[in-house]
């Protein structure tokens, strides 16, 4: 086990060397100048000369690339151009809300998708399986923007009942310790803080979470009707294993395989920053964030997440990889 | 079991949770809730590029010498200064200071502040560079009273120093912070600077013992929301109380501005501003139909200027007569007649004397990007097929669009000028001096040096009366060569609560004090 992480850890470092010279190169070939997009339409040459040059914007690019590299393997990803800050804090203070949104979202998706599909497997053509289906492809279908405008028309100028944007209510103030609102209010005892947090989280979790839980009720679906055919099903039944056995310790166990594929992708993804979600909701993660340092040229910000979201899709895999290791003791034999 | 523990505790915890959120801790009364559609760039004047976030919050934290009067903005005002003069050749500028002020972290405001933050600022910060090399030394005269000598007579100054890039910084904090004073921004202003989280809010504090009288707010939060349609349902359920229009064309689109129109719980305030969308001619390309003058004022003949405001803007954008708008003080109010009027069949008269044959024209019609930009372009698009004239939309990314523009690879274009100080200067120097032709998105107008004398004349002339005239000739000469056809100017729009009351729209550039603002 240990020798199969140490090969994958490994296997991480040309990975991101080609991520690093392809960013690093891309955005420096799509046309548009930072200085110019950060001193906007009335500026002037000399204006914008001035700051290309505080920017360090006037070297040859194999120098600018040489220097951040030698930064980098120092832990330095270089400074934002718009805000000045180092780019490595700017995404350690976005990174919490992404990460609390994200996996909120794979934890309901999980609890409502899986069950779902197993359901609708075990009762297929039925009303509920009729029902459900069409529902899923409705998550699946819509898109999130409209989700979002429909739940916050539903449930924040209807009912008045969830605030529409925002992680926190502008009239409480809470001390950050780890950048997780929640969890924040809670070590510091604010519970006012973390309950506005907590309801702050509710509806960009559902459109995150619908969209997931969606997709995996039909997959789990879908497997589990395969599975369920399968020789040692009927092995099972024939040992007179109850139904529930029969369909949670060999059904569901081998439909999950595929099933924890999708979650690792679509976490990853969603640790990448769910743009329009983080956009419509006001969320301060990270996909926002990179989206406006596309907006503004902000080269450094734009190599830096990259950088950080290889690593997680990475990371990300090896850990579904593992998982696969847990649910299924065939691999784990192959890989011992 | 435990599940069933764990939720039915959760079922009781939750409510009291909710309550809990329910109990703010701060005074919603007292505090006044901002949408922003992103983070401020810079928080202090060393580094501001006049991007509106930031150099509306620095004009809170922070006071200028002297600024713009409320509320028509026409007359300056002093504020940290107590009353300053002019030297008869234009190049001393001497204040007299304010007693007894003191920053926000104690240090006592004096002379070598100000000297101290107007050199700061030209050092270090790029956008201001041009204006701010002009002075050639800052002298303390007295603790009370400062003496900047420039190297040129330049009007304008007055106008620059009420600017945030202006403002006058505390010394110690400066020492103190170094590189973080951005983070820890220290002024003499109504409101002191508490907390900055990134994409989230930044919060101000009341400052008791400020130099007009303490604020009524106890508090601002500046609220981060990207995208316009959120801004509407926070307004709309009473989760801000101010959203600013900010002279982009994006905030709030112009349907919703209607449907805000009949909500009694919001109200709409509008100002006039200064900034001015035109459809540019490529003034310095010397072959092709646009090098024609004729063809040029058979273009702006052609379009329908009030069918444009009404038709795409709904009275969100008021008419543009010449260079200069309307609440300038130095608008040439003849512009109303010189100015092209809609006329089709003049149009084509027009380019038959220019022995131009319409349907040969195929032109490139360049826009920003977004759906009002669109709107205006397919606006004129129709125009101009009216008169046979074909034209296809390219809608460009910004930073690609600039490069378009300053290398001059375009006959026509949508553009615009949102001046960031209150003087003509902004908008003709930087428009129409024929040698920053390449260097800017001006109208590029080619080498004429009448018409660049009499610029730089208007620029640098003390007298006011002699100035203004100065800047009738330059909008009358302007006129005559139709560098472009005035579209419209959009109006400054601030959406508030209907309790926010003492909110005083800036025009120019448009950027709000609070100090004056409380709830009902």
């Amino acid at each position: 086990m240990a020798s199969f992480l140490l090969r994958r850890l490994i296997a991480l470092i040309p990975v991101m060397c080609i991520v690093l010279v392809i960013v690093f190169s891309l955005v420096r070939i799509i046309p548009g100048d930072p200085a110019v997009t950060l001193l906007g339409p009335g500026a002037t040459e000399a204006q914008i000369s001035a700051l290309r040059a505080q920017l360090d914007l006037d070297k040859p690019v194999v120098l600018q690339f040489l220097s951040y590299t030698f930064g980098l393997l120092q832990g330095d990803f270089g400074v934002s151009l718009k805000s000045g800050q180092p780019v490595a804090h700017e995404i350690l203070t976005r990174l919490p809300a992404t990460i609390e949104l994200s996996v909120l979202a794979v934890i309901v998706a999980v609890i409502f998708g899986i069950p779902i599909g197993v359901l609708s497997a075990t009762r297929p053509n039925s009303l509920f399986d009729h029902i459900t289906r069409i529902v899923s492809l409705l998550g699946v279908s819509m898109p999130a923007f409209l989700l979002a405008l429909i739940l916050q028309l539903i449930f924040g100028t209807w009912l008045g009942l969830l605030p529409v944007s925002g992680r926190m209510s502008s009239f409480i103030t809470a001390d950050a310790v780890t950048g997780f609102a929640v969890l924040d209010g809670l070590l510091t005892g604010n519970l006012a803080a973390a309950g506005s947090a907590l309801l702050h989280l509710i509806l960009p979790t559902a459109v995150l979470a619908a969209f997931l839980a969606a997709t995996l009720g039909r997959f789990v679906r879908n497997t589990m009707l395969d599975v369920m055919t399968e020789d040692f099903i009927r092995t099972a039944r024939a040992k007179g294993l109850p139904q529930r056995d029969v369909i949670l310790k060999h059904g569901l166990r081998n439909s999950l395989l595929p099933a924890v594929t999708v979650i690792g992708l679509k976490f990853a993804e969603m640790l990448g920053g769910a743009i329009l979600t983080e956009t419509i909701f006001a969320w301060p993660g990270i996909g926002r964030f990179m989206f406006e340092a596309i907006k503004n040229r902000d080269y450094p910000v734009i190599q830096g997440t990259t950088l950080v979201f290889a690593l997680m899709f990475v990371l990300t895999s090896i850990i579904v990889d593992l998982i696969y290791g847990l649910l299924d003791p065939r691999i784990r034999k192959k890989v011992a | 079991m435990a599940l069933w523990k764990g939720l039915a505790a959760a079922g009781i915890a939750l409510p009291m949770i909710v309550g809990a959120a329910h109990a703010q801790t701060n005074d919603p009364k007292t505090t006044l809730v901002v949408a922003v559609p992103s983070d401020p760039v810079s928080l202090e004047p060393g580094t501001n590029k006049a991007e509106p976030v930031g150099s509306e919050i620095i004009l809170n934290v922070f006071d200028t010498l002297i600024a713009w009067k409320a509320p028509d903005f026409k007359e300056i005002e002093a504020r940290l200064a107590t009353s300053w003069s002019v030297s008869a050749d234009g190049k001393e500028f001497t204040f007299k200071l304010r007693d007894g002020v003191k920053f926000q972290d104690g240090t006592p405001f004096d002379a070598a502040a100000v000297k101290f933050s107007l050199e700061r600022t030209k050092a270090t910060n790029p956008y201001v560079k041009a204006t701010f090399d002009l002075i050639k030394d800052i002298a303390v005269v007295s603790p009370s009273e400062v003496k900047i000598t420039l190297s040129a007579a330049y009007p304008a100054f007055l106008s620059i120093l009420a600017q945030p890039q202006s403002a006058i910084v505390s010394p110690t904090a400066v020492q103190k912070y170094g590189d973080k004073f951005a983070a820890n921004p220290v002024g003499t202003g109504p409101f002191v600077f508490k907390s900055a989280q990134a994409d989230t809010n930044v919060v101000l504090e009341a400052n008791p013992s400020y130099f007009r009288g303490a604020p009524k707010l106890s508090k601002i939060v500046y609220r981060v929301i990207p995208d316009a349609s959120t801004r509407r349902l926070e307004l709309e359920n009473g989760g801000v109380d101010v959203v600013q229009q900010q002279g982009q064309l994006s905030s709030i689109a112009a349907e919703d501005i209607a449907a805000l129109k009949s909500n009694k719980s919001v109200k709409i305030l509008e100002s006039s501003s200064q900034i001015i969308r035109q459809l540019e001619f490529n003034n310095n390309k010397k072959d092709g139909p646009i090098a024609d003058v004729r063809v040029r004022k058979a273009i702006a003949s052609a379009i329908d200027y009030d069918g444009l405001l009404q038709g795409v803007f709904a009275g969100t954008a008021e008419r543009v007569y010449g260079p200069l708008t309307s609440n300038s003080w130095a608008f040439d109010p003849k512009m109303k007649d010189l100015a092209p009027k809609y006329d089709p069949a003049a149009a084509k008269k027009l380019l038959a004397e220019a022995g131009v044959k319409p349907e040969s024209l195929d032109l490139k019609l360049y826009s920003f990007q977004g759906p009002l930009w669109g709107a205006v372009a397919t606006f004129v698009q129709a125009n101009l097929a009216d008169i046979g004239i074909k034209a296809t939309i390219q809608q460009t990314e910004f930073p690609a669009y600039r490069t378009l523009q300053t290398a001059g690879q375009f006959d026509i274009a949508l553009d615009g000028r949102q001046p960031w100080y209150n003087d003509p200067d902004a908008h003709i120097t930087i428009g129409y001096l024929s040698s920053l032709a390449n260097t800017a998105m001006t109208f590029r107008m080619p080498e004429d040096k009448a018409l660049d004398d009499l610029i730089l004349k208007a620029q640098q002339t003390s007298d006011f009366e002699a100035r203004k005239k100065l800047y009738f000739e330059v909008q009358q000469e302007l006129m005559k060569r139709v560098p472009g056809a005035y579209l419209f100017s959009p109006k400054l729009i601030v959406f508030a609560r209907a309790n926010v009351e003492g909110l005083v729209i800036n025009s120019a550039p448009p950027l709000n004090e609070y100090w004056s603002v409380y709830k009902k």
